[in-house]
């Protein structure tokens, strides 16, 4: 069924002799859904997709595609569509050829292909390449010809492996936007590998983090970026990173303070008994900067401008702090300054296991 | 225009040097096939003929030609030799050394493998001798077309299927992978896509298998050479019949066969020109 394909992904764990890949991931992929892998390399999050493609074999566990257990089937039978982040376009046939060889593998007629081919073409706006061979179009074009390739046979479901990555970054934007309104349109569901986290943002519906082959976390773009569920995912995903500092957190009557050597914080109402080793996490956005006022005192060692925003970075002590302002920051690299900070916008991660203090709670 | 560097030019000149080296035999079998027999044994040397003689190509007209053999005699041989070459050719490279190469790469994946293949070639064909000529004696094939071709394309497998490993090597695993998930199963992944970027290396392959077979002169004597004719003798047997004495070779005849046989593999070669300086996977992956 054209799209409809959920897949769900059961206790899955890849080794490579002694070198696990992919420890226990679980995994629920709905119909229709533009799923993202996020992970920086080394997570494990191709070799997901290649074990939901058929391409590698499974060590233990399961992979479902709409409702079908796939396990040892190849990716023909799994009708799994991929575009590869080389693209992978064969080089001695021209784009006509290219996008018709899946039909043509699955015995479809001379008209039938043609015909499916012009109308993929179509969509895709690649009509006038159909002749040319792969080393004659551009980057660009080479990847909607994949893109065109991997859709002509209505698969059950889309994977992509880094596919924007080969592209110049203007490009990049422009396919950015193109691929979640093709994906709209054409309603597969989508797995989405890359480790670039304004991509996964952009054009998820739901991303997966990975770390080090295991599920770090699973959620909406938003929740993901604002309620990250451990250090890992907190420092990975936003861009700069989040804020982390370690120190150790304690109860003082009623409230909490933060303290470590370069500062101590009074901050609101208490989550925890006793005294813990945290890092406190705090998006640059949430942080303010000025000359004056109140906040933590520190000297101001790095100002970058990126056009409608900047970025400050004052280092309080030995910690810095980046600091997101709207414009140009009145301050200049070595002036003191204060950064302000309110406490409802802190997150604290367990030192020991990562996890966000709190995180099943709310 | 700008002044070639001294370097450049040094290079130029020795280029033409080497290339004088390799060139000069091939002129002076020229020249020779088609010098009048009285200038072919002259001191000085005679570089430049002053005139053409098909003799030694078309029609003994000269006494001193001691053999009635001339170059056009060897239409006959050279029917043997295209289908001997042909048949050992075709047999090892695409039906043995590109499947073989695949699977070595692709399936077993093991470096010995492809190393002992490789040994193998360097075994002077020679130690075969007694066994192959035994074993196309028990197969009724000596004097046959087919038992040559049989040793032949025992000895040009092994470095046909070496070649071609380096080529199948350098396939983008990507691109099969692709080929894959498009639904092609592993034998239409080779056929369709693998062995069609492989095209220079078949190429080469091909041409070296050919030049082997055509030139053989041991097995050719060995397995099909009898004092009647067999009906099966390749050219390298027909220049033997240009020795007049155990001393004494028909020295224009000779060049003129020569050049004669060359023809065939030089022609392919200028066609195989196309495909092997062509870089077919190039542009296959970005990055």
């Amino acid at each position: 069924m054209k799209g409809l394909s959920e897949v769900i992904v059961e206790d899955l764990t890849k080794k490579f002799g002694s070198n696990t890949v992919l420890d226990h991931v679980n995994l629920k992929i709905s119909a229709k859904e533009y799923f993202v892998l996020l992970g920086p390399s080394g997570s494990g999050k191709t070799t997901l997709l290649r074990l939901i493609a058929g391409l590698e074999e499974i060590t233990s566990g399961a992979i479902y595609i709409g409702g079908r257990k796939v396990n040892g089937m190849s990716p023909k039978e799994r009708n799994v569509a991929m575009v590869f982040q080389n693209y992978a376009l064969y080089p001695h046939m021209n784009v006509f050829d290219n996008i018709a060889l899946p039909l043509r593998v699955r015995g479809k007629s001379k008209d039938a292909t043609a015909r499916k081919v012009n109308e993929v073409a179509e969509t895709l706006h690649i009509r006038g390449l159909l002749e040319k061979k792969p080393k004659q179009i551009s980057g660009g074009e080479q990847q909607r010809v994949a893109l065109a390739r991997a859709l002509v046979r209505d698969p059950t479901v889309f994977l992509l492996d880094e596919p924007l990555s080969n592209l110049d970054a203007k490009l990049r934007v422009e396919a950015r936007a193109f691929l979640k309104k093709l994906q709209k349109e054409v309603g597969i569901t989508t797995i989405f590998v890359t480790h670039d986290q304004a991509e996964a943002t952009t054009m998820a519906t739901r991303i997966a983090v990975l770390n080090r082959g295991s599920i770090a976390q699973v959620d909406d773009p938003y929740t993901l970026y604002s309620r990250p569920n451990d250090v890992f995912t907190a420092g990975f995903v936003g861009s700069p990173g989040m804020n982390l500092v370690r120190g150790v957190a304690r109860r003082s009557g009623e409230e909490w303070e933060f303290h470590n050597d370069d500062f101590d914080l009074k901050l609101g109402k208490a989550a925890f008994d006793g005294e813990k080793g945290v890092t406190l996490g705090v998006r640059p956005e949430q942080l303010t900067v000025a000359k004056g006022g109140s906040g933590l005192a520190g000297s101001v060692s790095n100002v970058e401008l990126l056009g409608s925003v900047s970025y400050v970075t004052v280092n309080v002590g030995k910690t810095p702090f980046t600091v997101q302002l709207t414009g140009r920051p009145e301050l200049e690299i070595g002036d003191r300054a204060m950064v302000g900070l309110r406490p409802e916008s802190v997150l604290f991660f367990d030192e020991s296991s990562g996890e966000r203090i709190g995180a099943q709670g709310t | 225009m700008k002044k070639p560097s001294a370097l450049a030019t040094a290079v130029f000149v020795l280029l033409v040097l080497v290339c004088l080296f390799y060139l000069f035999p091939l002129y002076w079998t020229l020249i020779t096939s088609f010098k009048f027999n009285d200038q072919i044994f002259t001191y000085p040397p005679v570089f430049f003929p002053s005139g053409i003689d098909f003799a030694n190509f078309f029609q003994s007209s000269s006494v001193a030609h001691a053999t009635s053999q001339t170059a056009i005699g060897s239409i006959p041989w050279m029917v043997d030799s295209t289908v001997v070459a042909i048949t050992a050719t075709l047999v090892s490279t695409f039906l043995i050394a590109a499947p073989a190469a695949y699977s070595l790469v692709r399936f077993l994946k093991n470096v010995w493998l492809g190393r002992l293949i490789l040994f193998m070639t360097m075994i002077p064909e020679v130690v075969f001798m007694v066994p192959f000529f035994t074993l196309d004696a028990q197969l009724n094939l000596l004097n046959s077309w087919w038992g040559l071709a049989l040793v032949y394309l025992s000895l040009t497998a092994p470095f046909a299927t070496w070649l071609m490993m380096g080529f199948f090597n350098d396939v983008p695993k990507t691109v099969e992978e692709a080929a894959e998930i498009d639904g092609l199963s592993p034998y239409q992944i080779f056929y369709r896509i693998s062995l069609r970027l492989v095209t220079p290396g078949l190429v080469a392959a091909v041409l070296l298998s050919f030049i082997f077979c055509w030139n053989e002169l041991l097995y050719a004597l060995i397995l099909t050479y009898s004092p009647f004719p067999t009906g099966s003798e390749t050219v390298p047997l027909f220049i033997t019949s240009f020795l007049i004495t155990d001393k004494s070779f028909a020295w224009g005849g000779l060049a003129a066969a020569g050049i004669f046989i060359m023809l065939p593999t030089i022609v392919m070669g200028i066609f195989a020109q196309k495909y092997l300086a062509r870089g077919l996977t190039l542009g296959a992956v970005k990055g």
